[in-house]
């Protein structure tokens, strides 16, 4: 499904989370589609089941996947998603960080509104 | 679950463990680091009962392990220093465990023997150091231990026999949440596969957590201002400093979002956090105060 650097910095717990996050954000996980289970996710991926446990429960933590006992793990539709505060907040640096380093590029303010605009509606399927 | 406390061992007047506590929850695996010396393998050989502690209690689902042969049964050990019967092969190694085991497996093991490409004719004491780690590899989780306790495994193996000995950690404590205790200095490889990390400095349990905890603690950050700033880092614990130039590199203890938050506030110029490797964490606990070592990281 995905693949996993262990070379990176980044813990395994949060690039199984962000692999998957991706996925979902990119349509390859389409809505209400099964994700492979605890189980099988870490027998591919040769990763402690622990760890996918713990992806799993911060993906429904952010509302991105939904469990049914008995089931197994499912994609959420985007509707569902609860607005998470504190990501919100993380998003937005990044963003603020992203205009100062446009600014330095020497991009004025109008230049960089033009550019979220049309990044905006790059992504015609915002609600 | 395995539980050490309070264990003390001493060796002709050389403590070897000191005061020490171990926990090891059920179904997780447990990365047990430390420097040469420091008691991983003494801490392990009274883990699975074979010396015993001059004080403190060992105890694997709270009962003691030594002279307990019901839990034995169902601990799977494989040591660092290898010991097999002079003159047997795999076949009669086999042979030897499934009368000591009552949970082998015999489907497990002619599978194994195929998948590992070993000859189960050939003495086993003519095999190579790597061969003869996959035998004892191969002889211990066919006994499908509850408990799996591992010395050094990964010493002495290839890449591809490494991924495969892992692969079958990963699906036994996955299948029947078999609670493993390892140690190893291959940190890298403890990092991709442990949930839980203990550090062990002469004899004492230094840091013992979650390793994703023990992660998400400790950063290193890069920070540079367009002004000499005063004291832009107070409110952190900083592990370590140095400037190069009018870049700072830290190593401080705080969550990452304290962290942002103290140096955004001075606007620096560059801001860089990078989490630390296993290995990195394992050098500033265990060799902080080096100097010398110090040089050699950076």
């Amino acid at each position: 499904m995905f693949q996993l650097d262990l070379k990176s910095r980044t813990s395994i717990y949060e690039q199984v989370v962000d692999n998957i996050k991706e996925l979902i954000l990119a349509g390859v996980l389409s809505a209400e589609e099964k994700l492979p289970s605890v189980r099988e996710l870490s027998k591919t991926l040769t990763v402690n089941p622990n760890t996918i446990q713990k992806a799993y429960r911060e993906l429904e933590y952010q509302g991105f996947i939904y469990t049914v006992a008995g089931l197994g793990t499912f994609v959420s539709k985007a509707v569902d998603k609860e607005v998470d505060v504190r990501r919100v907040g993380e998003v937005t640096e990044e963003l603020r960080r992203g205009i100062r380093e446009l600014g330095f590029l020497g991009l004025t303010q109008e230049q960089i509104s033009m550019l979220l605009k049309d990044l905006l509606e790059e992504r015609g399927d915002l609600r | 679950m395995i539980k050490v406390q309070n264990v003390d061992k001493i060796f002709d007047g050389f403590q070897a463990l000191h005061n020490l506590d171990l926990n090891v929850k059920k179904g997780s695996i447990y990365g047990l680091v430390g420097t040469n010396g420091a008691g991983k393998t003494t801490l392990i050989k009274h883990v699975t009962g074979i010396l015993r502690q001059d004080s403190g209690s060992i105890s694997i689902e709270d009962a003691p392990v030594y002279e307990n042969l019901k839990i034995k049964q169902r601990i799977g050990y494989i040591p660092d220093d290898l010991y097999f019967f002079a003159s047997y092969n795999l076949k009669e190694s086999a042979r030897f465990y499934k009368s000591i085991y009552p949970g082998w497996n015999p489907e497990r093991y002619a599978h194994m023997v195929k998948q590992f490409e070993l000859n189960e004719k050939r003495k086993l004491s003519r095999f190579s150091k790597g061969m003869q780690k996959q035998a004892a590899f191969i002889l211990t989780m066919s006994s499908m231990p509850d408990y799996l306790i591992l010395d050094e495994p990964i010493d002495g193996l290839d890449p591809i026999i490494r991924k495969l000995v892992w692969k079958y950690v990963v699906e036994d404590v996955a299948e029947r949440e078999m609670t493993v205790l390892v140690s190893s200095h291959n940190l890298r490889e403890m990092e991709g596969i442990c949930d839980s990390i203990g550090i062990l400095n002469k004899g004492k349990m230094m840091i013992e957590r979650d390793l994703d905890e023990l992660k998400s603690d400790i950063h290193k950050i890069q920070v540079a201002f367009r002004e000499p700033m005063q004291d832009p880092y107070a409110g952190l614990n900083v592990l370590h400093r140095e400037s190069r130039g009018t870049v700072d590199l830290l190593i401080v203890r705080n969550r990452k979002e304290l962290v942002e938050k103290v140096i955004s506030e001075s606007s620096p110029v560059v801001f860089d956090l990078l989490p630390l490797s296993l290995e990195e964490i394992f050098i500033y606990e265990l060799g902080g105060g080096d100097s010398e070592i110090e040089g050699i990281i950076f």
